[in-house]
């Protein structure tokens, strides 16, 4: 197969980043998760609005993509809602029925007490305090059980 | 799927860095995340000077404006974030088409693994990620510099991170001509 290499010019970014002046990491880190912070609080409303509409979205009947692209939309809007304010442990409940539903069989309908679980698991997590470090465990472990039944192999670790 | 993690190094609490005046792009369909975005950005002192909620919205300013970072969202409804850089970098746009693109992706789904390597993106950070991850990962990309390639009908920074030797034969024909270019070179000089 033909290759063509464009030597590449510098970017105008490459050269701003090393011109005089700037701000060091530290500071930078700090000002940006102090702007963040800000919006923490939003944040958790979103992520309770994601997780309530979740778990009101109805069960379909037979095989149904759209059911399964809204509730994959409301688990990644939890994942970017709750991302820069690690919140990881709703991140990885999230991530997990995404990974559920993106495996989901194309020729027989989806069960939906995943959908059901994860939305009532993503609440408990929600109101559990952020000292009930087992508890949380516990949770995310039987999701993490759920989704190796359900899709052979998630469980491995990447290559 | 991991986002292309583990080739650059942590960043130094003291190291300066300035992008002061950098022309910066973010297309994110939700709001509130295009929102933690930008205030991220802001605290790296980066302004966002256009916030694109949909993929044709940016397109649109990109024709007329050079931009000099681009942050895009994967999954966009319309056209995605992967068909937008495939389209950016097919764009014959100068400079933009050779913009650094960090793409961002809550979750990405397996059908789109192959789409987010062959779009022609620098970079791919997956969800959940912190404020000290972009950072590295816009100052990484700052310092990136593959060449492009086209090979097929992929445009974009070279794919290989790794600059290992292969311990093979050689068979691309580039390399085989300079090989054969040194060799003749070096013979000529002994001579």
């Amino acid at each position: 197969m033909t290759v063509i290499t464009h030597n590449r010019r510098r970017s105008r970014l490459s050269t701003l980043v090393d011109q005089p002046g700037g701000v060091s990491v530290g500071v930078a880190l700090t000002e940006a998760r102090a702007n963040l912070a800000r919006y923490e609080s939003r944040s958790r409303e979103i992520i309770e609005q994601q997780v309530t509409a979740l778990a009101a979205l109805p069960v379909p009947t037979g095989v149904d993509e759209g059911a399964l692209d809204q509730a994959y939309a409301h688990a990644s809007a939890v994942i970017d809602a709750a991302g820069p304010f690690e919140l990881n442990d709703l991140c990885a409940a999230a991530a997990n029925l995404c990974d559920l539903i993106d495996a989901a069989p194309e020729d027989r309908p989806f069960d939906w007490r995943v959908v059901t679980v994860h939305a009532q698991a993503l609440r408990l997590l929600l109101t559990l305090p952020p000292e009930a470090v087992d508890a949380r465990a516990k949770v995310l472990d039987s999701l993490k059980d759920m989704l190796k039944a359900k899709v052979p192999g998630s469980g491995e670790p990447e290559a | 799927m991991r986002g292309m993690n583990g080739v650059g190094e942590s960043l130094r609490e003291s190291a300066v860095f300035n992008f002061d005046g950098a022309v910066t792009m973010v297309i994110d369909d939700s709001p509130f995340s295009l929102e933690l975005t930008a205030q991220a950005l802001l605290g790296f002192g980066m302004k966002v000077r256009h916030a694109c909620e949909s993929a044709a919205g940016a397109i649109a300013i990109l024709q007329n404006h050079p931009v000099d970072l681009i942050l895009v969202d994967c999954e966009m409804p319309g056209m995605s974030g992967y068909e937008f850089v495939r389209w950016l970098r097919r764009s014959g746009l100068d400079p933009n088409a050779y913009s650094p693109v960090i793409m961002t992706a809550a979750h990405v789904r397996r059908s789109k693994v192959s789409d987010a390597r062959d779009c022609g993106a620098n970079f791919l950070i997956t969800k959940p990620f912190s404020a000290g991850v972009l950072l590295e990962r816009i100052v990484w990309v700052s310092r990136d510099n593959r060449p492009f390639l086209e090979v097929g009908d992929y445009f974009g920074p070279d794919r290989r991170f790794r600059n290992e030797p292969w311990p093979g034969p050689e068979r691309r024909a580039e390399e085989r001509r300079r090989t054969a270019f040194e060799k003749e070179r070096r013979a000529a000089v002994e001579l």
